[in-house]
């Protein structure tokens, strides 16, 4: 296990997490998990930094799973909420990564290139924007494998775009290229096959660095919550 | 379990051919005896592991309004005494049935399609459907109000702005139109609209049933809980749900081959 699985690189005020297992087109294991979930803590204690990034080096952005991995080595700090047997206790750390990545107050974006599949899909749906390349592959094909994740895509997904959309996404298991899945409102931005996706996405980030920090997260908490309010209790809390 | 010969009479058909149970009604006319059929045999379906999808047919199909006073004799209590006929009781029950199935439920639209058939396929997960689809809601044009589910459903298939069009202008789309806004999942050529349907079909009776089913217990399931809970409730199914295609799932994986699931 070597630190180097997860770059963190700041450019300005800009936080960069960097998948870098290139060999497994930064297909993610436990360890991983648990790099990027401290990392999504230790942002919080960084009011220097004003957006979070996360990209991938390498073919893709992310292969999903590591379906090849070993048994987690180390002190699990999971191992008390071991749920399933077979799974061991993956499921719970990506489900609590990912609602710790969707609680930031900070804007947060998926910079995803060529590959977006499985948990590198779930990631980037608790992030505020996302920008794909053109010919990306895009989505959860883990049906196909008779697998599902609980991390809370059942949820966002249908907020994110709607209901019939589901259908093709998460039970067909279609995988998206750029166009569609911008065409179907997930991805806020489709950059060409030929640019480096963190360079094509810097005036985005730049953007979004110039915003005001409490303006964004009062919105931003807002939307999140009122998802879950009506609209007289809603418009109470704003 | 032999749906043919058990369920079907003179208002509504079922087959049941390669794991696909097919639903077809027997005239235009939708009539109380279908509905009340539709209610009470999916819920069958769901727990018959020689089913894997359920396929509805609808083209061309409306509500028999002459027919929607009769209810029948175990509903006969909630028959309202306004002006309105029987309601929408029967009609909610089939959408609801529909809904409430955790297998693949799969509308096939051909021709026009308009009110109660539009209501029956917004309670699918897929909507497949043949190029020369009218499909349409007129009943605001009568001074109908549509109170089968369709109000529930379609925004959340569609969006509210899309679903506004539909139910209160009473606009009417053609297939290419309602592929553009995700009403129908996949348009067809009229020619070989039979066949390339049935392909589609068996395409997804294949699949791994039961993860599809998991899979659409945690989106229901989260649909009115609020997002800590829809967590939690991820994590109960995580827990409780078992599927033994998973196996062959990772096998065929591991060997670059297609699956071979059973569905359970």
């Amino acid at each position: 296990m070597s630190d180097q699985s997860l770059l963190v690189k700041d450019d300005g005020s800009v936080r960069h997490l960097i998948l870098n297992r290139p060999e497994k087109i930064n297909a993610i294991d436990y360890a991983q998990h648990l790099r990027l979930m401290g990392e999504f803590e230790k942002v919080l204690t960084e009011p220097h930094i004003k957006v979070l990034a996360l990209s991938g080096v390498g073919r893709g952005f992310c292969a999903g799973d590591d379906l090849t991995a070993s048994a987690f080595e180390g002190a699990d700090p999971y191992a008390h909420r071991k749920v399933d047997l077979e799974m061991g206790s993956g499921p719970t750390v990506l489900l609590e990564s990912c609602a710790k990545l969707r609680d930031l107050p900070i804007p947060t974006v998926a910079l995803m290139h060529n590959i977006a599949l499985g948990s590198g899909y779930d990631y980037s749906l608790s992030c505020d924007f996302r920008i794909v390349n053109q010919s990306i592959r895009y989505g959860d094909p883990r049906i196909d494998r008779a697998l599902w994740a609980a991390e809370g895509w059942s949820y966002k997904l249908p907020r994110l775009t709607n209901f019939s959309l589901v259908s093709r996404i998460a039970y067909l298991g279609e995988i998206m290229d750029g166009t569609t899945a911008f065409e179907w409102g997930l991805a806020h931005l489709v950059v060409d096959d030929e640019s480096d996706i963190r360079e094509a996405a810097k005036p985005l980030l730049a953007r979004l660095t110039t915003q005001s920090s409490h303006s964004y997260a009062a919105t931003k908490t807002q939307i999140n919550q009122s998802l879950d309010l009506s609209f007289a209790v809603a418009t109470g809390i704003s | 379990m032999d749906y043919a010969d058990q369920f079907s009479n003179d208002a509504i058909s079922y087959t049941l051919e390669e794991s696909v149970l097919e639903i077809s009604f027997s005239d235009a006319l939708i009539r109380n005896v279908a509905l009340q059929s539709i209610s009470e045999v999916v819920p069958l379906a769901e727990t018959d592991a020689n089913v894997r999808a359920t396929v509805i047919r609808l083209y061309a199909t409306h509500e028999d309004l002459e027919d929607s006073n009769a209810l029948p004799t175990h509903l006969e209590h909630r028959q309202p005494q306004g002006s309105h006929g029987s309601g929408p009781l029967l009609v909610q029950n089939a959408l609801g049935a529909l809904f409430a199935a955790n297998k693949p439920q799969i509308a096939v639209l051909d021709g026009a399609v308009d009110g109660l058939s539009l209501d029956l396929a917004t309670a699918c997960d897929l909507r497949i459907a043949s190029e020369s689809l009218k499909i349409c809601d007129t009943r605001v044009e009568r001074g109908e109000a549509a109170s089968t589910g369709v109000s529930y459903l379609l925004p959340k298939l569609i969006g509210q702005s899309q679903a506004m069009r539909i139910l209160l202008l009473g606009d009417t789309l053609d297939a290419e139109e309602a592929h553009r806004i995700h009403l129908v999942h996949r348009v067809f050529n009229d020619a070989d609209f039979g066949e390339q349907a049935e392909q589609f079909i068996q395409s997804v009776a294949r699949m791994a049933t039961r993860a599809w089913q998991v899979h659409k217990m945690q989106v229901h399931g989260q649909m009115h809980l609020d997002f800590e809970s829809a967590m939690v409730h991820s994590l109960g199914i995580r827990q409780t749900h078992v599927i033994n295609d998973r196996l062959e799932g990772m096998k065929a994986w591991r060997e670059r081959r297609p699956p071979n699931f059973t569905g359970t």
